[in-house]
């Protein structure tokens, strides 16, 4: 216990990964429901089960207003290059990793029946998975955050490639290669921070909180800061996708299984938004005055413009998928706000797309593994057989379109009194979104579940199993706490959120409370002021 | 260093500490005489005299070779050789990948019919030959090991007698591969004519004396004639012509080999020249610039150029030997930045270790699942290995990740480092190119994933070959180092800093 309590995050980070490997060592089993194949799939939830354990002990031992990073461990990795293998917690990190870590008994609790193919190599990759996500967000070492960053879209490659839909190839290839492209463009950018960092300061370091002291010049369209924005952000908003870099995402999303989907919508997406806030933001402050009102407009779009595509998918699945465009639109927007409100509701809006969508992905897997089919037009009047289903997919829908009382309401309501603040304008087009949000879910959900039953195959379908009643019922009871006590999540978030964004308005240097020299402040208030004029 | 005009003998007797420093390259010869003698003799009529004696005296030379590691550098010859760490570390690379191939080779040649103990023989000639090329301070010395090393090889590559493939390439590679040695060799001669001396640090010298005042043409031109035999050595484009075809054409483990010990040796001796010519050094604005310009385009070109075809291979021989023209490219952005960063070529070395690891690695498992006549590679041959050869697969899978430098593979570590390097470097537009076309890769490694894993096995199940125990340890020593240098990369960049630093 000693070891555990100074290396806890190391713990939670590489628990599902020897757990997958101990996994593989159980013999295949013949039948579908041979005794092996049901070892596997309860071996798999308790390791994720074990691993929220250890991340609900995070939770109880990080102090919102203690030191920046918490539970830090630090040991020398490549010591020639400055690499450390340094890792801790903070509130950015720390609700993206309970998210992760809640999903992921929730997504293996649901796949149970719905993988009858190489079982064992199945939840093997989802726990890989889960710890790769995992390092990627408590890393505080730009390399150590790169090689989880990269390794993630291993087990994911293969989880859409393997188990997926008819497409499931392409979809797979183009999921990768897009990625790829922007890892590799952010490589060159950390590989270059990582210079500067050395001549500036005379020694290799590729820590976060030292690369957030490199001073950069920026303002124009070829200055430094703007160009590796560019290099990082590309890599960013890829992950969110912000639109027009969105192209892959309805693709893998449709393509992959069940709990591919929910993984991707849930927890990938917010890696793009976590990049920027760890590191594009706070390292470029001015890149991220320049380029303010372009992503704010582009976020903007992002909301339109998935709403629109959104609203004539003839497949429930690609509806939710494009419903996320939307969604994380509004973070894009949030952050390029730069005020502490908009940067509280873009994370809480990650917080709670991640729930909410992950609950419509599971509950389109449910019908699809009960009629094989997603489209809207094979459906309609499932509320008079599937009474529980329609309850759990009416309270899901509510909280995807913001109804006030459930999660979605406090971001996207905090993002748009943030951005008003910054651009009344792109605030007004945003909160269109919330319109057209509504359009499209209520218009889906009448089809799919009210009218009179079109299709006597639907006639027979039964309702929530048990199994499926508690796969969702975390999800519901999610939707409602952070709905109506938003403080649970805000208290642990606030102090992270107050340093991201004086980091992010490049105010100050903080660790040491370093100012920038005068230069650079009068730079910068210069661009901020033109830009609210 | 005083040139040697007169033979002095009292300089050719070994004092105890050479004869120790040359115990690597006697026990690979001992060795390589032993084979000879039990193959003309043919006492037993069986392969495993030559391929014991091989596999022996080519571990015990790797030994000696990791025990020379930790001592300070002995000259050899008159300064004609050197027993440095760089020497010693090649020659580690060399002897295992001698020992790797060799140990791939035995059920394979079984299969083929070919199993003679002349194979053997060849291999342990060529590492030889290859051992003294990195070992070479003497450009005279250089290019008799350079001659060792490749006549053992063309006869490798066309060692499979009745097929026509295998002679074409093996002509076809000889008759280029002597024009490369007659375009070196007459760079060599415009060197002596310029500077005096054949050896590398004589020449070196001579640059030192000059710097100020510019070199002459004579010079120039040979120093550009040396460079030259050498990219076509390493077949970087537009000097790669040759190579997909002798690389198709030669056996499947003789592939390999070429793949990985013949580019390290090549860029061994490359190195030393290199540096030699005023590049690496610095000493000579004029030629650097020059140089680097050439370099620079054929990096750029060989990058590209070996990426894009790959990518519309569907044997997977042929693609990897495309893929091994890219991954000569990046090794030239390494040498282009060497001199200006901080990490001099450590880089290179790196790199070429790791990419002799996941390469020999691939080709083991390539060399298992050969059908007859070296058929049976073509892409849809590999659909549904993973059901057929789960762990096969899954070691061609970690392989194809380090090949596309995907973390935590021993690729991702060295391309890194690579890159890294050539940022210091100020080469940034060299690296967005090296990386996107690094990203052109990533396509064709991972599409032999999609026909593992992600296709059915075919309607005709091929044949399930067995794997010998041979191969198999041969593939899991390569998973274990491949992964080894990913995760924990910091004992292998020391490794390459110490080699590189003795240059």
């Amino acid at each position: 216990m000693a070891w555990l309590d100074s290396h806890l995050l190391t713990a939670t980070v590489f628990l599902p990964l020897a757990w997958a490997f101990v996994g593989l060592a159980i013999p295949a089993g013949a039948g579908v429901n041979s005794f092996a194949r049901v070892l596997v799939k309860t071996w798999a939830f308790f390791g994720a089960i074990l691993t929220l354990t250890l991340s609900a002990m995070i939770y109880t031992r990080y102090v919102p207003t203690g030191s920046e990073f918490q539970l830090v461990e630090n040991v020398a990795w490549i010591s020639a290059l400055g690499i450390s293998y340094h890792v801790g917690v903070d509130g950015l990190s720390l609700w993206l990793v309970l998210l992760t870590t809640f999903l992921m008994p929730i997504v293996i609790l649901s796949s149970f029946n719905a993988i009858e193919e190489r079982t064992k190599e199945y939840y093997f990759l989802l726990l890989v998975l889960e710890s790769a996500i995992l390092g990627t967000f408590l890393a505080l070492d730009i390399f150590l955050f790169y090689v989880f960053w990269e390794v993630m879209l291993v087990p994911m490659y293969f989880l859409i490639g393997i188990w997926g839909g008819r497409e499931k190839i392409y979809a797979a290839m183009k999921f990768f290669v897009y990625t790829m492209f922007g890892s590799l463009i952010m490589l060159v950018g950390i590989f270059y921070l990582a210079y500067q960092h050395k001549i500036q300061f005379g020694a290799y370091s590729m820590d976060f909180v030292s690369l957030y002291k490199l001073q950069l010049n920026g303002g124009t369209f070829l200055a430094t800061q703007s160009v590796l924005f560019l290099a990082f952000a590309l890599a960013f908003a890829i992950k969110v996708p912000l639109f027009p870099l969105h192209t892959w995402l309805p693709d893998a999303h449709v393509q992959a299984p069940t709990a591919g989907s929910v993984i991707l919508a849930s927890v990938l997406l917010k890696m793009g938004g976590y990049g920027f806030m760890r590191i594009a933001f706070p390292i470029l402050p001015l890149g991220v005055a320049y380029y303010q009102v372009t992503f704010m407009i582009l976020g903007s779009v992002a909301i339109v413009y998935g709403a629109w595509v959104a609203m004539v998918q003839p497949d429930i699945k690609k509806l939710v998928a494009y419903s996320s465009v939307s969604h994380m639109g509004y973070v894009i927007l949030g952050l390029f706000s730069l005020n502490a409100i908009a940067a509280t509701g873009a994370y809480f809006q990650m917080l709670s797309h991640g729930i909410s969508t992950g609950a419509l992905f599971l509950l389109v897997g449910m019908i699809y593994e009960r009629r094989h089919t997603r489209e809207i037009g094979d459906f309609g009047g499932l509320s008079r057989v599937m009474p529980l289903f329609a309850i759990a997919f009416m309270i899901i829908v509510l909280s995807s379109m913001a109804l006030p009382g459930t999660n979605g309401f406090i971001g996207e309501f905090l993002v748009l009194l943030g951005s008003w603040r910054t651009s009344p304008a792109l605030a007004g087009v945003a909160a269109l979104g919330v319109i057209f949000g509504a359009v499209y879910m209520l218009w889906m959900f009448q089809r799919v579940m009210y009218g009179p039953i079109t299709r006597k195959e639907n006639e027979g379908l039964s309702d929530l199993s048990a199994r499926e009643a508690l796969v969702l019922a975390p999800l519901l009871v999610a939707v409602f706490v952070m709905g109506i006590f938003p403080n649970v999540v805000l208290d642990k978030l606030e102090p992270a959120i107050d340093r991201f964004v004086a980091r992010s308005r490049g105010e100050v240097r903080i660790e040491t409370a370093e100012v920038l020299n005068p230069r650079d402040i009068a730079e910068l208030s210069a661009i901020l002021k033109e830009k609210e004029e | 260093m005083e040139a040697l005009k007169t033979i002095r003998p009292e300089l050719l007797t070994l004092a105890p500490d050479q004869l120790r420093a040359l115990s690597p390259y006697l026990f690979v010869f001992a060795g390589t005489l032993l084979a000879i003698l039990f193959s003309a003799a043919r006492v037993v009529k069986s392969r495993w005299p030559a391929f014991l004696i091989f596999i022996v005296s080519s571990i015990i030379g790797t030994v000696a070779a990791l025990v020379l590691l930790r001592e300070p550098p002995t000259l050899l010859f008159n300064g004609m050789m050197s027993s440095d760490a760089y020497a010693n570390s090649f020659c580690v690379i060399f002897l295992v990948s001698a020992i790797v191939t060799a140990a791939s080779s035995l059920k394979y040649l079984d299969n083929e019919e070919l199993q003679q103990p002349e194979y053997y023989v060849l291999i342990l000639f060529s590492a030889l030959g290859m051992m003294l090329m990195a070992s070479a301070l003497d450009l005279i010395v250089m290019f008799i090991a350079f001659e060792l090393m490749s006549l053992a090889v063309y006869m490798l590559v066309g060692f499979r007698r009745n097929d026509r493939r295998s002679n074409e390439a093996a002509m076809k590679y000889f008759i280029l591969g002597s024009a490369a040695s007659a375009v070196l060799l007459y760079g060599v001669a415009l060197l002596y004519g310029a500077t005096g001396s054949t050896s590398i640090r004589g020449i070196f010298a001579y640059l030192q004396a000059a710097s100020g005042q510019g070199v002459t043409p004579v010079f120039a031109i040979g120093a550009w004639f040396a460079v030259l035999g050498f990219l076509f050595k390493i077949a970087v484009v537009p000097f790669h012509m040759w190579m997909p075809d002798v690389y198709e054409g030669a056996p499947v483990p003789v592939t390999g080999f070429m793949t990985t010990g013949l580019k390290a040796a090549a860029f061994a001796a490359f190195l030393r020249v290199f540096i030699a010519t005023g590049y690496g050094s610095g000493v000579s604005a004029v030629i650097q610039n020059h140089i680097h310009d050439i370099l620079w385009v054929s990096a750029v070109l060989t990058m590209v150029i070996g990426n894009v075809i790959a990518l519309t291979q569907t044997n997977l021989k042929r693609m990897l030997a495309y893929s091994s023209i890219a991954h000569s490219g990046y090794i030239l952005v390494g040498m282009i930045a060497g001199p200006l960063s901080e990490q001099g070529y450590a880089p290179v070395f790196m790199y070429l270790t790791a990419y002799a690891v996941m390469n020999l690695g691939a080709f083991v498992i390539l060399t298992s699942l050969a059908a007859r006549n070296d058929g049976g590679l073509n892409l849809h041959d590999f659909s549904g290995l993973s059901r057929r050869h789960p762990w096969l697969a899954f070691s061609l899978a970690i392989f194809m990740f380090s090949l596309a430098g995907i973390p935590p593979t021993a690729g991702f570590s060295a391309k890194y480092v690579l890159f890294y390097s050539a940022i210091q470097a100020n080469e940034i537009p060299l690296v967005v190119i090296s990386v996107l076309c690094s990203l052109i890769s990533v396509y064709y490694y991972l599409r032999v994933l999609v026909y593992m894993y992600m296709r059915d096995t075919p309607d005709e199940v091929p044949v399930r070959r067995r794997v010998s125990v041979w191969s198999a340890a041969a593939i899991a020593a390569m998973v274990i180092l491949t992964l080894q240098i990913g995760v924990l990369p910091a004992r292998i960049v020391a490794a390459a800093k110490k080699a590189v630093t003795s240059l």
